[in-house]
């Protein structure tokens, strides 16, 4: 494994109570692979990103973890435990990509610098003439021209291209991008997603795709960890786990994801839709049992008290998931 | 947010207790004067220039008046009067400056004319000749003074509303229909009234300054009544007799504006945090 | 029958950028009508002109076959027929005001008994969801979701015959976006409601309208039967949205 991250606890401390948004998270992803986590908002995706990264806020406190990466070790609890693989080893692409550009640099500069602080004491030139070669590899039309614009100048979508390129002359192993298309339009996202796929077979890093779009996860990626509520419920190959999912609540996430190619009523005021009913979990206390039980429609007496372990889904040994339904199996 | 919860925050910082004590000081001086000390226009030739002692906490005047009584009574006088304008022309300033954002752009270049022309002249120049012309009585005096500070708050209203024209809420009157007077009244004033307040309480030392020069110089309260800027002024009179008066009136007004004026920030930075610096 | 809203030969234009292009559209009445396109594409600018927020440079806007006008009695009228959801639900209701204050006002505006309002109002609450201590709360004291609801509320409490919502599920996760597109499906169905759905997830528009318009750059490039769009897109645009869309096949 290219990295792993070994149980990820995160609590934000709030004025009187503690928040617990991350509990036990544990990822792995290979060398070359693009790992999609998904979950609702709130499920602590992007805190797993910041995590990593070390930009938690503040009232954060990461109290356990370890990850792995490019073969060192890094203790998560310990802020700043990264701080040395950024930029270098990782890479962030944000949803908003303006975290990522300074509005008063110009695009080659900001490039430029990436290449200084990978490559200390390279030439000048030679470094203009890679962040051009970036730029057009991440088909930003005219790349000689968007050297000298601002961000303020380039649209939503040529801005997330910069940061990508900015990514690929980081050359990282670990690229982590954080819902890098929900504030684009479908033709965009499809483009910036195939920019992403390609940085990724250039450079051969592991990438982390953190989104809600079941879509994009099927799509794109090739392994699946699905987050609840701070707990990740599920993991296993995109295939494995759309074919056979472990966890009910994975299927309801499929299930209610609307296809493009859904059978469609011709009376479409029959067509319906599917919900999860219920509401997350309070973050303060956790509920005892399954994290899901609430919501849950198979759930049995044993879930509102037993906190299920991982069990394997099927006879792979990649694919598993946190449900008492697959104890006895 | 609740009147509690905005106390709470004015006093979590050094300047909004400052502010707080003084104008508490100001108010109980204002209230509690009349209680310890007798009639303020009481004659008592035999203690002319008295300085300050058991009987008379402040010393005496020209004519033997007590100046605790005194400057207490010129105080109420003069906050009473300054809360009076500021309450007039702020209510009257909101309403005039919503009606232009909102009632079309013809009344509203009427309006802001009308504004622009107000402000055309320096207030007390303004004020001298509208007192001139309309003479000195106490009612007549608030009015006019009310007329000079609308404007001020007529084009912060005006601003407001017409940056809340067109968020979502009041085009979701306007597609209900509305009456117009209504949405003015419930949706435009309230979400006004924030800034507005910040004003006024911004305003208030003005107008108290404002109120003792024009005193001072004569164009404000009249005798018998007084108020501060009557005070300093018979203080100035009589400086080479006894400076008593005129420190303890001029002290009175510094502490009332001082206090004001930084009560009025901490409102501020509470109620409306991203207009710091300079208005 | 005639058509709910018939828009002909819309053109608007802020400054340099072309917000409507020679846009005509008719809604038969009783039908959903979706409006997609990506953002800046021009659907909000349609909505507000619909609506009569947004004066058009040319062209006309017809509500159930009378042209839109701007007097004071022409907005009461319309305020009966046709009723907007705002994309930010939210921000649609005046922060200062409790629910139960702006409900209140549907009550004035149809000169109906207030009581009468409110026995409607139960009715609609209750197959909203939306539990009745809400009406004493303020905006900012409700969540999101219930705010959107609220917004649908009293949306329908003036009784329209024609909505129009923006971006109705954007920004909500799948778990709930089915819960409120449910909901407009059972609207249409009670009602018989002209919907008009702008959004721009192709999939959901799919599933809930009978006619769309996809909209770029201000240009109305395909619009009619969404069954056949769907199937076999004329215009290259169309196409290309469709084919961008992410799909959940397994394989
Ligand atoms: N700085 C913070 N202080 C307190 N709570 C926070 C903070 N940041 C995030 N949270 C909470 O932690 C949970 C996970 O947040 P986040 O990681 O942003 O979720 P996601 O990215 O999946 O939407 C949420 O309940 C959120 O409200
Ligand atoms: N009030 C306005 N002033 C100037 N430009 C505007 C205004 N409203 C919309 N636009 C512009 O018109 C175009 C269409 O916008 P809009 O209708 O909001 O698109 P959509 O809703 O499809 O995202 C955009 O380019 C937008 O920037
Ligand atoms: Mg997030
Ligand atoms: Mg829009």
């Amino acid at each position: 494994m290219a990295i792993s991250v070994r149980n990820l606890s995160v609590d934000y401390n709030l004025s009187h109570v503690t928040a617990h948004a991350l509990r036990d998270i544990s990822l792995e992803i290979g060398k070359g692979e693009i790992l999609g986590l998904v979950g609702e908002s709130g499920s602590g995706k992007s805190t797993v990103a910041f995590a990593l990264m070390g930009l938690l806020a503040n009232n954060a406190k990461v109290t356990s973890g370890t990850a792995t990466i490019g073969g060192r070790s890094y203790d998560l609890t310990r802020r700043d435990a990264t701080a040395p693989l950024r930029g270098r080893g990782m890479a962030m692409i944000f949803q908003d990509p303006m975290l990522s550009l300074n509005p008063v640099f110009t695009v080659g500069t900001q490039l430029c610098e990436v290449l200084r602080r990978r490559l200390p004491g390279g030439d000048r030139k030679a470094h203009v003439a890679m962040a051009e070669e970036a730029l057009a590899k991440v088909k930003l039309s005219d790349p000689k021209r968007r050297m000298g614009q601002y961000p303020h100048e380039l649209s939503g979508g040529m801005r997330q291209r910069v940061v990508i390129a900015m990514a690929l002359l980081s050359e990282p192993v670990l690229l982590i991008a954080d819902e890098p298309t929900t504030a684009l339009d479908v033709t965009v996202e499809a483009q910036i997603m195939r920019e992403i796929v390609s940085l990724r077979d250039r450079i051969g890093c592991a990438v982390l795709l953190i989104t809600h779009s079941l879509g994009l996860v099927t799509e794109y990626c090739d392994r699946i960890s699905v987050l609840y509520a701070g707990e990740r419920l599920e993991h296993g190959t995109v295939k494995q786990v759309q074919q056979q999912p472990g966890h009910p609540y994975t299927r309801m996430l499929f299930d209610c994801e609307v296809a493009i190619d859904r059978q469609r009523a011709v009376n479409v005021t029959e067509n319906r839709f599917t919900v999860i009913p219920g509401e997350l979990p309070d973050p303060f206390r956790r509920p005892s049992g399954c994290i899901f039980n609430g919501r849950c429609d198979v759930s049995f007496d044993a879930c509102a008290t037993t906190v299920p372990d991982e069990f394997a889904v099927g006879d792979a040994a990649d694919h598993g998931a946190r449900c008492l339904l697959l104890a006895g199996s | 947010m609740g009147s509690f919860a905005t106390l709470k925050r004015i006093c979590s910082e050094r300047d909004g207790r400052l502010g707080l004590v003084f104008t508490l000081v100001i108010l109980i001086f204002a209230i509690v004067g009349p209680l310890v000390s007798p009639d303020p226009n009481l004659i008592d030739v035999k203690a002319r220039f008295a300085p300050p002692g058991a009987a008379h906490l402040l010393g005496t005047d020209n004519l033997g008046r007590d100046l605790v009584a005194r400057t207490s009574a010129g105080t109420r006088y003069a906050l009473a009067l300054a809360a009076m304008i500021v309450v007039i022309s702020s209510v009257v300033g909101s309403l005039i400056g919503v009606v232009a954002a909102v009632a079309g752009p013809r009344i509203d270049r009427v309006i802001t004319g009308v504004f622009d022309i107000v402000n055309a002249f320096p207030p007390l120049i303004l004020a001298f000749a509208l007192i001139a012309l309309y003479g000195k009585g106490p009612i007549t005096f608030v009015l006019l003074v009310t007329v000079v500070f609308i404007p001020q708050f007529g084009r912060m209203a005006r601003a407001r509303a017409q940056s809340l024209r067109s968020l979502s809420f009041i085009e979701a009157e306007r597609m209900l229909a509305v009456h117009p007077a209504t949405i003015v009244a419930r949706h435009y004033l309230p979400n006004v009234a924030g800034p507005i307040i910040v004003l006024a309480s911004m305003n208030l030392p003005v107008v108290i300054a404002f109120e003792a020069s024009l005193s001072f110089l004569g164009f404000g309260v009249q005798p018998p009544k007084s108020s501060l800027g009557t005070l300093i002024k018979d203080g100035f009179v009589s400086i080479n007799q006894s400076w008593w008066p005129i420190i303890a009136a001029s002290l009175v007004l510094a502490i009332a504006t001082l206090g004001a004026t930084l009560l009025g920030e901490a409102l501020r930075r509470v109620i409306d945090p991203k207009t710091t610096g300079a208005r | 029958m005639m058509d709910a809203i018939s828009i002909s030969k819309a053109r608007l234009r802020f400054g340099q950028t072309i917000a409507l292009d020679d846009v005509s559209l008719a809604i038969p009445q009783g039908t959903c009508f979706g409006i997609v396109g990506e953002s800046g594409s021009g659907k909000t600018t349609l909505m507000r002109a619909i609506l009569g927020l947004q004066k058009l440079d040319q062209g006309d806007v017809c509500i159930l076959g009378m042209p839109l006008s701007h007097s004071r009695a022409a907005l009461k009228k319309r305020a009966r027929v046709l009723q907007p959801i705002f994309q930010d639900p939210a921000a649609s209701l005046s922060p200062r005001s409790r629910i139960r204050t702006l409900m209140g006002e549907v009550a004035t505006v149809l000169n109906e008994p207030l009581a009468v309002t409110y026995e409607r109002l139960g009715v609609i609450l209750n197959r909203l969801g939306l539990p009745k201590g809400i009406l004493d709360k303020y905006p900012h004291e409700i969540s999101g979701g219930q705010a959107r609801r609220v917004a649908i509320a009293r949306a329908l409490l003036m009784k329209p015959s024609i909505l129009i919502a923006d971006e109705p599920t954007a920004g909500l996760d799948v778990s709930v976006q089915g819960d409120l597109l449910n909901l407009l499906q059972d609207i249409r169905q009670l009602e018989n409601m002209t919907l008009v759905v702008i959004s721009h997830n192709l999939a959901v528009v799919r599933l809930i309208a009978e006619n769309a318009v996809v909209m770029r750059a201000g240009k109305a490039v395909e619009s009619g039967d969404v069954a056949s769009m769907f199937q076999s897109p004329r215009d290259a645009y169309t196409r290309e949205l469709l084919s961008a869309w992410p799909r959940l096949r397994v394989e």
